[in-house]
């Protein structure tokens, strides 16, 4: 699992690579507390090349969220496989978050 | 005739006598025992062409039931043991996932997708189980799961 950042029209955009799950969960954590330690207004996590999710990894990106949200700080997930966006369905998770089809879309009027 | 595989603490007994063979994991109780149950099913369900679609979903309810029974009915004790056994009958995989623990009642966990609950950091793998298995089924003290999905 890899997690970079960059920054995009003045917004930061997080790719993960890998499996987000029980195993990477603590390495995703630890590489947003970062951001959210100093308060990143805006975050797009794109999740293209991400080809598992399980609950821990669900329960980390909430964790994500509510941190940001006690700033004021907005998230928006984008280039979710069809599997992936599935979960958030079943779980409810999509009336949580901000999915998007891509992240341009993510990006345009954040 | 039984044959018996270790790896490390783990062990793979493959009963071979049986019609439907059936196959028994015994692993310790540490989160890395996980990925090791769910690789040895993956790996077991090769030769039947399972689209990709139910493989992620027998992974994912695999590693939840495991997961669970390590961290809440085992309580991370490495000493106690989660036993797993799977068998393929009727063009569909049985995976039973058994703990040491003195079980939980299924009934009593509450509903993570209402509103009060979304945001919660836990409290969702028994529901993923039950929405992306075809059956799954607690015990009646809660500390073994039967779960079944068709091989399609």
């Amino acid at each position: 699992m890899a997690v970079k950042f960059e920054e995009k029209f003045g917004l930061t955009v997080c790719h993960i690579e890998g499996e987000v799950d029980i195993t990477s969960s603590p390495d995703i954590k630890k590489a947003f507390d970062k951001l959210i330690s100093k308060k990143t207004p805006k975050i797009v996590i794109n999740l293209s090349r991400v080809s598992y999710v399980d609950s821990s990894g669900l329960a980390t990106l909430v964790e994500i969220l509510k941190n940001m949200r006690t700033y004021g700080g907005k998230m928006r997930l984008a280039n979710l496989s069809p599997k992936i966006k599935s979960l958030f369905e079943i779980t409810k998770l999509e009336k949580l978050f901000e999915i998007m089809a891509s992240e341009e879309e993510a990006l345009s009027n954040f | 005739m039984s044959v018996i595989i270790r790896s490390g603490r783990s062990v793979f007994l493959e009963n071979l006598s049986m019609e439907t063979k059936k196959t028994v994991i015994i692993v310790p109780s540490q989160t890395e025992s996980i990925k090791k149950v769910s690789s040895k099913i993956l790996g077991s369900l090769k030769p039947y062409g399972v689209s990709a679609e139910t493989l992620f979903d027998i992974r994912l309810c695999t590693e939840e039931a495991v997961r669970n029974a390590i961290v809440h009915g085992n309580l991370s004790d490495k000493n106690l043991l989660t036993t797993v056994s799977y068998w393929i009958e009727d063009g569909a995989i049985f995976i039973e996932v058994e703990d040491e623990g003195v079980g939980f009642d299924r009934g009593a966990l509450p509903d993570p997708t209402t509103e009060d609950n979304l945001m919660k950091g836990s409290g969702r793998g028994v529901y993923l189980i039950d929405r992306l298995m075809d059956s799954a089924r607690f015990n009646e003290s809660g500390n073994k799961i039967t779960m079944i999905k068709k091989l399609k």
